[in-house]
């Protein structure tokens, strides 16, 4: 696959399901480590040019979040977001699913759904398909 | 390289104006500008002009109906450092020998273009997902609180001493005074952050004439004040995990104007920064050295931002109480300190004010910190 159909593949379909656990595709770059995600085409830390494909933890850690109670039309108000850190060293945002508000520090696990957003597609197509969710075991961990 | 002055500045009241176009009020701020310098349609050799979501040519368009065509015209969007990334074009035409007198115009007419949230462009996976302007404050707001203890009362009494500042600037959008708990009881947007830590949807123009100094010399020029240093910077990459209550970008641009200037932190007597949201303030003013990364919020309620406090923070009224019309935002700042500067600040003036900083960071696009910011640092 070249570098641009890898590039449309991932927009389609960011992520794998393996053993019922969802992994976001990522970018790894070979030269330095630094994880992308989405992926890109060149590396900003050090310049190298074409990533390694990697699929992050299937669990992270809410870095931060909000409730979103004013939005675009296309959205259904109030939704939760969080900035979810990865063991990747990677930082990405995912509407949360389900109405709890989200706690700083808390661990979470991905799984799929359209999210807040009101759209027709089916939930394994696009990016807003991803939404995070609380694992049994994360409540309460780590509070700053 | 020529240093660079500041010889005339125009601004139209920021609000909503449903009865006039982008075009009208960019010439409106031209005109004032030009009169101010003392300076003629004929003297001005070049123009940048910034706006976000004007379409085509605005600059064309504006400089037109205010009598200005033939001349180099640079269209700039900036997202919302968009007219202070045009005074940095300016500037730097100046310095680089080309031109001795350059206009420099923000505007935008935003009133009916939008309502709700702004968003990230739409192709933005994050925006994709449910991103909003809001919700990015909003979530590096509840960093600073888990970090600082920082409350929203603290964020809340920014506002409303913003709010409070913009009574006393005629050209502001807010006209009432807006107490703490008003801005508590208003709508939650995105959380923490209530309707009134956010910047209102606004129409509005500022210009500044830039003159050589040579030209500052031919004009008499006993108003002018010296742009001192304009740095400009982008967002750098999100690279691992970051704290999301620092701000790398305007310290970049800052340390740029710093070193550039001779001018450092403490030497700064007021600033405007872009205010966006109640938290945004404490995230630049902290960003830029002016205060203890965590300690802004608690040292506003204290007074320390206040205009009679140890140094002025958006004695204008800032973006959440003299208004937001994106492209125009950046030039009104320096509009500001200018008028500090010259003692023309009338109510809100700051006795004394010899040097200003003006702060302008827009935008958020996925995969770098933001999009753009400048700092200008001005002086007497
Ligand atoms: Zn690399």
């Amino acid at each position: 696959m070249t570098s641009m159909e890898a590039a449309t593949a991932m927009m389609k379909r960011p992520y794998e399901v393996e053993g019922g656990l969802v992994r976001l595709r990522a970018g790894r770059c070979p030269e330095c480590g630094a994880v992308y995600c989405p992926a890109r085409l060149v590396c900003d830390g050090c310049g190298h040019r074409g990533l390694e494909e990697i699929l992050l933890a299937p669990r992270g850690t809410i870095y931060t979040f909000t409730t979103v109670h004013q939005s675009t039309p296309e959205f259904r108000t109030p939704y939760h977001l969080c900035y979810v850190d990865f063991d990747e060293q990677v930082r990405v945002m995912l509407p949360a699913a389900g109405d709890e508000r989200p706690r700083i520090g808390e661990a979470v696990e991905i799984v799929l759904g359209t999210g807040p957003r009101l759209v027709d597609a089916e939930p394994e197509e696009g990016p807003h398909a991803l939404m995070v969710a609380w694992t049994a075991t994360g409540k309460g961990e780590g509070d700053v | 390289m020529s240093d660079v002055y500041v010889v005339g500045a125009g601004m139209t009241p920021f609000g909503k104006h449903p009865d006039k176009t982008a075009a009208e009020l960019g010439a409106a701020a031209v005109l004032e500008a030009l009169d101010d310098a003392g300076v003629s349609l004929g003297d001005i050799e070049a123009a940048w002009v910034g706006s976000v979501f004007q379409g085509m040519a605005m600059g064309q368009r504006a400089l037109g109906e205010g009598g200005i065509s033939g001349i180099p015209i640079t269209n700039v969007e900036n997202a919302c450092s968009s007219g202070s990334t045009a005074i940095w074009g300016a500037a730097m035409s100046i310095k680089a020998g080309e031109y001795d007198v350059v206009l420099a115009l923000g505007v935008e007419h935003l009133t009916g273009a939008f309502r709700g949230a702004f968003t990230p462009d739409e192709s933005d996976v994050e925006a994709q997902r449910g991103l909003t302007m809001p919700a990015v404050y909003a979530m590096r707001a509840q960093r600073h609180f888990a970090q600082y203890g920082t409350t929203s009362e603290q964020l809340a009494a920014i506002s409303a001493k913003n709010k409070r500042n913009a009574v006393a600037n005629p050209l502001a959008q807010f006209k009432k005074p807006v107490s703490v708990d008003e801005v508590l009881a208003s709508r939650m947007i995105a959380d923490p952050l209530h309707l009134q830590e956010c910047a209102p949807v606004s129409d509005g123009a500022a210009a500044v004439v830039l003159a050589s100094k040579r030209k500052r010399a031919a004009l008499g020029g006993s108003r002018a004040v010296r742009l001192a240093a304009s740095a400009l910077k982008s967002g750098r990459a999100e690279v691992g995990l970051k704290d999301m209550t620092v701000e790398d970008l305007t310290w970049r641009a800052a340390e740029e104007a710093y070193e550039r200037s001779g001018i450092g932190p403490s030497d700064v007597r007021f600033a405007e920064v872009h205010d966006c949201f109640s938290i945004a303030e404490a995230l630049r003013v902290e960003g830029l050295g002016l205060f203890p990364h965590g300690e802004y919020p608690a040292r506003v309620v204290k007074g320390e931002a206040d205009l009679d406090g140890r140094l002025p923070v958006n004695g204008s009224g800032g973006l959440l109480g003299k208004g937001h019309p994106l492209g125009a935002t950046g030039v009104a700042q320096v509009v500001e300190v200018v008028r500090q500067l010259r003692g023309e600040a009338g109510a809100r003036q700051i006795p004394g004010a010899r040097v200003g900083l003006a702060h302008c960071r827009g935008g958020k696009a996925q995969g770098v910190e933001g999009t753009a910011c400048t700092v200008n640092i001005l002086t007497v």
